[in-house]
């Protein structure tokens, strides 16, 4: 980084460098990684994904630049329409918590669709994930970074319940499936609480 | 409450009894909002200085909220002002009426008979969605309106409702208001530019100041722009329901000459769910576009729909309503003269058919039905403004193109629309939600765009190039305009006690003050005014570093340690670059800011590397921190915070205000954030 910032920002990269990653680190070890199951947790060494799983980071989702008139699908996310990926993000507190699925999020995200919808500020780049023969049940919510492996779907499907609609979807492994709904419920909330002081 | 029973009836057996069962309070015949508020109505002093002020022809709704007794319904109301029924506005000076008036009255109330918004239990409407009553009030309440009223007698007004009930008895209140006529003494300024720091207190100006100019031997070294301007007040910035005031109230004060609740947007609350039927004031666009055909330009560093933005122009009693808030800015334009319209925001632009069939674009678009407005017959023919429709499958950007904006969606296209000409209107959207910062822009202008890269968005103007653009646009107008011109983040990165990235966003707002300073010298007929909707974060500065940059790297933990206070501060010394910013803020012996509104957080003095997540950005970089309070938290020297939540919070103090050009000298002394409206105005309407 130059100028301002920049000789700041050289200055100091290898400070955040170190403090980002324990801070991530410690959101995902932090209170409840004991919940997590095994193949969701996010170890320190995510290693390489399984064999004929791609990853896909939120950040590859979308062209960027962003288009004059919006956002458009990228070339790694439309290449990988229909094969299995895996993707690390935090599981969004819903509220009511939701069933069947749940949105995985570049960042911790709480939202409540019982609120007026005002405002949402959810990233465009959350991905819906949808659980594996469990369309009526409830999913635990998972603290800090998880990781998820599925078949990656990408097209708009509205919820019915919620109307949220989502462009990006990952139908998840019947393993992974199993092992989040067979995690305890009611772990903590993110650290992320938007709606008490947001700026206004 | 100052009402009256102006007849009495027997009331019937079934009546008495429902009486007896519910309370008799709870259901006894009242008025129980009279709008525009007034003393009188609420506590029966008719003598101000706490009371409604419209200038002479300024429209602005009445409204009131009457609660018959148990078993009666309203069967017909009007308003009376000074004894006499009101009638539609004088057809004095450009309001041309072109509807009968009977079609500006409407009523608000729900059925009696639906279960789901009046509890069979206890009577009382239920708020529930899809009802039109706020929770609590009696199920036979109704919400009666006359729109668009105004008044050109200058003075104190009484204002009666009366409404009869079905049983032909009457039930009546009495608030008042006062019409003011433009003061004497003004020059006439053609052209007004409102420049609003968000959250800007006089500690953000200082610091910016020390930063940028630098200070020795006691004395600045040179002063912002904004503090060359000649005249200064103390402004009072509370809103209608709280000493401590959120944006919307802050920015619309200015601009309506009355106090609005938090979070509503031109208008004065009510007791209907629809958030875009509130009574409404006409904002000095609308008043200055009537009367004088201006042109308004609003340009922002946030998010379009925001509350300072939206504050100029629309109205809505919640301000998260970006659907509706954009297509009211296109929509009306014929009332508020939008010329210009800059910033971020192009999540609600961009159409989304989501709510009626899919497949939904994969374009980011946030547009919702839920968000968006259609109003009713009374506002459309009082007002004369557009219906609206629940269309989030809108293409806004091609509709401002088809009413003739030129559309700029990054600097390049910013430059490239003018390039055969100053366009006419022009439409900037810079950013998907609120534009990046000053810091972290001139991060990528000198080399390094890590930052508005992973925002998607790596060519932003600087607000003084907007600034520079709008003024261009707006001034093709002979008749004049009115700008407002945000630097939005100096109170989003105060909010996050993110020193670094608001001290800057100061100095880029000072910098666009000055590119308007330089077109009021050459168009004296300019009213320039500095000024902010509230402070935030109860910043302050404490001193500085007796500690070195590496030091401070070194050890960012070093917490009370290293703040010199007093003469150990010294004068910090900030080397400024070619681009008018400072080459680092982390220098040896940095400036220290505290903050006394702030939650918890993890303070380290030195610059964060990434912007901490905005809650109303929707596209950041993973390497964002969610809030403080994780913020460096495994480096950091813990401040323990004293508000809840994750963010400092604004705070109720004064505020400066600066002014320069045509009629600057009416700025002086305290005064009440809804001042600023009628002088504003008087200087507008000068001869």
């Amino acid at each position: 980084m130059n100028g301002v910032v920049g000789t700041i920002a050289k200055a100091i990269v290898c400070v955040c460098a170190v403090f980002s990653a324990p801070l991530h680190a410690a959101q995902a070890a932090g209170t409840g990684t004991q919940r997590v199951p095994n193949l969701l947790a996010v170890r320190k060494d995510l290693g390489p994904p399984p064999k004929g799983v791609a990853d896909l980071k939120f950040h590859d989702i979308f062209k960027t630049p962003v288009g004059d008139k919006g956002l458009e699908a990228s070339a790694t996310l439309l290449a990988l329409d229909g094969k299995r990926v895996r993707m690390v993000g935090y599981m969004v507190h819903q509220q009511p918590a939701p069933s069947g699925a749940f949105l995985l999020s570049p960042l911790p995200a709480e939202i409540s669709d019982e609120d007026e919808p005002l405002a949402d500020d959810l990233p465009p780049s959350v991905v819906s994930v949808e659980l594996a023969d469990a369309a009526n049940r409830s999913v635990p919510l998972l603290p800090g970074l998880i990781k998820i492996t599925g078949v990656l779907h990408v097209g708009a499907k509205a919820d019915a319940a919620s109307g949220r609609v989502s462009s990006v979807r990952i139908a998840l492994d019947a393993p992974v499936s199993k092992a989040l709904l067979g995690a305890a419920p009611a772990a903590p909330k993110p650290a992320s609480k938007p709606a008490a002081t947001a700026a206004r | 409450m100052h009402q009256s029973r102006l007849f009495r009836r027997s009331l019937s057996c079934a009546v008495l009894a429902a009486l007896s069962l519910a309370g008799a309070d709870a259901f006894a015949a009242k008025v129980s909002r009279l709008t525009p508020p007034s003393e009188l109505f609420a506590s029966g002093n008719a003598k101000g200085p706490v009371i409604s002020r419209f200038m002479q022809g300024q429209r602005f709704d009445l409204q009131a909220t009457v609660q018959p007794d148990a078993g009666l319904t309203i069967t017909d109301f009007y308003f009376s002002v000074d004894g006499t029924t009101t009638s539609p506005a004088s057809l004095d000076g450009n309001f041309q009426l072109t509807y009968p008036f009977a079609n500006r009255l409407g009523r608000v109330d729900e059925s009696a008979s639906d279960a789901t918004c009046v509890d069979a239990t206890s009577g009382k409407t239920t708020g529930k969605s899809g009802c039109k009553l706020a929770a609590g009030l009696p199920g036979n309440t109704v919400v009666v309106s006359q729109r668009a009223y105004a008044n050109y007698s200058a003075g104190v007004h009484t204002l009666k409702i009366i409404a009869t009930q079905s049983d032909g008895s009457k039930i009546s209140a009495e608030g008042n208001f006062e019409i003011v006529a433009p003061e004497s003494g003004y020059t006439k300024a053609k052209n007004v530019i409102i420049f609003l720091g968000d959250g800007m207190g006089a500690t953000h100006r200082t610091a910016a100041r020390i930063m940028a100019k630098g200070y020795a031997q006691g004395k600045a070294k040179a002063p912002l722009t904004m503090d060359t301007f000649p005249y200064t007040s103390m402004v009072m910035t509370s809103s209608l329901n709280s000493i401590v005031t959120d944006s919307a109230p802050g920015m619309q004060n200015y601009v309506t000459g009355n106090k609005a609740n938090n979070n509503e947007e031109g208008v004065f609350p009510d007791d209907t769910l629809d958030a875009f039927d509130n009574p409404r004031v006409e904002y000095l666009s609308e008043y200055l576009h009537n009367l004088q055909g201006k042109s308004l330009g609003v340009v922002t560093t946030a998010d379009v729909f925001d509350a300072t933005p939206a504050s100029t122009a629309i109205h809505t009693s919640a301000r998260g309503n970006g659907t509706g808030i954009v297509d009211q800015f296109l929509d009306d334009r014929a009332q508020t003269g939008l010329t210009v319209l800059m910033g971020g925001g192009r999540k609600w632009f961009l159409p989304n058919p989501s709510n009626s069939v899919s497949p939904q674009p994969v374009n980011g678009s946030q547009r919702r039905k839920a968000n968006d407005y259609v109003l009713s017959d009374d506002i459309v023919n009082g007002w004369g403004v557009a219906r609206g429709k629940l269309d989030p499958e809108r293409d806004v950007i091609a509709d401002f193109q088809s009413a003739g904006y030129a559309y700029a969606p990054n600097n390049a296209g910013l430059n490239a629309a003018f390039k055969n000409g100053v366009p006419n209107k022009l439409l900037g959207l810079f950013a998907y939600s609120n534009m990046n910062v000053a810091y972290d822009k001139i991060a990528g202008r000198r080399g390094d765009s890590t930052v508005v890269d992973a925002f998607g968005f790596p060519d932003q103007p600087l607000l003084e190039e907007m600034t520079d653009k709008a003024l261009q646009v707006l001034s093709k107008n002979k008749d004049g305009f009115v700008a407002m011109i945000e630097g939005a983040s100096i109170d989003k990165q105060a909010h996050l006690m993110d020193t670094d990235r608001w001290i800057l966003d100061v100095i880029e707002f000072d910098r666009a003050i000055a590119v308007a300073k330089a077109f009021a010298a050459k168009n004296p007929d300019t009213l320039i005014i500095v000024t902010a909707d509230h402070e935030c974060s109860g910043a302050a500065i404490l001193g500085a570093a007796t500690a070195s940059a590496a030091e401070l790297q070194a050890k960012p933990n070093s917490g009370t340690g290293i703040v010199g206070v007093y003469e150990a501060a010294k004068f910090p010394k900030y080397k400024i670059a070619a681009d008018g910013f400072p080459q680092s803020t982390l220098i040896d012996n940095k400036m220290l800011i505290g903050y006394g509104a702030n939650a918890d957080r993890y303070e380290t003095w030195l610059p964060n590397l990434y912007p901490t997540l905005d809650t109303q950005q929707p596209f950041p970089p993973s390497q964002s921190p969610p809030s403080p309070s994780t913020r460096n938290k495994d480096i950091g020297y813990f401040v323990s915070g004293q508000v809840p939540g994750d963010q400092a919070v604004h705070t109720a103090t004064d505020i400066p205000l600066s002014a320069y050009g045509a009629s600057a000298a009416q700025f002086h002394g305290v005064i009440d954030n809804t001042d600023v409206f009628f002088k504003l105005a008087s200087a507008a309407m000068a001869q």
